[in-house]
């Protein structure tokens, strides 16, 4: 006969694994401080990437003005200034990698717990059931 | 209210029982709706403006999911750029990478927030999109909506420019000053500012609200957000000079509105008469849960009792007599 609860759980953790189960992997592996330093790092990667497009394209767009003062600018000041507004933009965006990872982290454990208590259930059901089936057993009244 | 309720509950067992079918009809349709926008904004290449075109970019998403659909639309929209002039695709495929490394790196499954944006904005009702996503989504698919507004901005830039942008002259000076034109509908574009800081800022404010724990949370939240909105974009609208966008704003946050408690009907319709006070301990906490149950009407379970059968109906002289009446008085 079909054990209804367990099956209930067993729907549970199918949909775990067909829905969250890649996106829930990292949670289960690392700890939330080494999960948040390696989204830093991914985020350090894209931000700078990002920063260089955004560059690319306002160079582009100030270009006449660049060239008019190309020979009057002080490049020591210009390269602090767009160091300067490279240590802005990061900042920004590696806040934004903290707090987007810190909530899908708690997020993640969330369903990774929910997950592991539904897999401790049917395990427990099937203990259970093994021992019932056994001859002699006691656990039957 | 019990009409809807049960209206509703047929509703989710009919999406239930046909949610294989039904899914790919949605996506078919807000496909559908994408590429038709995109053809009658930016048809600029003849020959992928068409009808039957969208039509079967529509059926391929419709199998798929949301990020092809970005992806098939981006393409789309690159494809109309090249027609109209190659330094205007130049710049939007760098957007477009911009736009690909913020929405994969922070919000990869909220295809249907980048998608849905610039159509809320093409019918005039964008405002709907924080209310939405605040309501029912993580906070962080403010990065989804801020995507799409981009987008939809600078799509619109190059709409209101295409004659400047699509004038052939193979000089480098001509080629920079498309750039240059282009480039000012997003970095010069300060109304695109208010509105992606409103709008972002909205959605935080709606998102915050419906998490706390308090009664009409989602109620609470979702005259926040219409309030602040409203408030935030016209006196912005006035410091910028933009005039003629009062009626826009209003109507467009009163729709908005009018989505939000939709919404909070569908998804978080509590009965807060039946709330429940509970307190008990173990050996490390004291737990005051508060436990406030669904507004719930299940719609088979319903027995229907007949009455004014015709021969179990009180004749008038039983009716008085039970009554103590004359029976004349029944005339």
């Amino acid at each position: 006969m079909v054990n209804e609860e367990r099956l209930r759980h067993m729907i549970k953790i199918s949909g775990f694994d067909t829905n969250d189960g890649k996106a829930c992997r990292p949670m289960m592996q690392y700890a939330r401080k080494d999960y948040i330093s390696l989204q830093l790092l991914r985020s350090f990667v894209t931000g700078t990437i990002c920063f260089g497009l955004v560059l690319g394209l306002w160079g582009v767009y100030s270009m006449e003005k660049l060239m008019k003062q190309i020979n009057s600018m002080d490049l020591k000041e210009f390269i602090t200034t767009l160091l300067m507004f490279y240590g802005g933009f990061m900042l920004v965006y590696l806040t934004s990698t903290c707090i987007v990872f810190h909530v899908k982290y708690t997020a993640g454990r969330r369903k990774v717990k929910r997950y592991y208590s539904s897999l401790r259930k049917i395990n427990r059901m099937y203990e259970r059931e093994e021992r019932l089936k056994m001859p002699g057993d006691t656990d039957r009244e | 209210m019990t009409t809807l309720l049960e209206l509703k509950e047929k509703i989710v067992r009919f999406y239930g029982k046909n949610e294989v079918f039904i899914t790919p009809v949605i996506r078919f349709l807000i496909a559908f709706a994408v590429f038709m926008s995109i053809n009658s904004r930016i048809g600029y290449m003849k020959s992928i403006t068409r009808t039957p075109v969208a039509l079967i970019l529509a059926l391929l998403c419709s199998v798929f999911p949301a990020n092809c659909m970005i992806f098939l639309a981006s393409a789309v929209i690159l494809a109309q750029m090249y027609a109209l002039s190659l330094e205007v695709c130049a710049v939007t495929l760098v957007l477009f990478v911009l736009v690909y490394l913020l929405y994969f790196r922070f919000v990869p499954k909220n295809g249907y927030g980048v998608l849905l944006t610039p159509l809320c904005f093409q019918l005039h009702v964008p405002y709907m999109m924080p209310m939405g996503l605040g309501l029912v989504r993580e906070v962080y698919s403010v990065f989804a909506m801020i995507c799409g507004t981009v987008v939809y901005f600078f799509l619109n830039g190059v709409r209101e420019n295409a004659p400047v942008l699509s004038g052939t002259g193979g000089e480098e000076d001509a080629a920079v000053s498309k750039i240059v034109v282009i480039l000012n509908q997003l970095i010069g574009n300060k109304e695109m500012y208010l509105v992606l800081g409103v709008m972002a800022a909205t959605l935080v404010v709606v998102y915050v609200i419906r998490r706390m724990s308090i009664e009409y949370a989602w109620t609470v939240a979702i005259v926040s957000g219409i309030l602040f909105q409203s408030v935030g974009l016209i006196a912005g609208y006035l410091l910028l000079g933009i005039t003629g966008k009062t009626y826009e704003v209003l109507i467009g946050n009163g729709v908005a509105c009018l989505a939000a408690f939709f919404l909070q009907f569908v998804f978080f319709n509590l009965d807060y008469s039946r709330t429940e006070r509970l307190q008990f301990e173990d050996d490390e906490y004291y737990y005051y849960v508060k436990a406030v149950p669904k507004a719930f009407v299940p719609g088979t379970d319903k027995k229907v009792k007949r009455f004014g059968r015709d021969e179990e109906r009180l004749s008038k002289k039983q009716f008085a007599r039970e009554m103590d009446i004359d029976e004349d008085w029944l005339e």
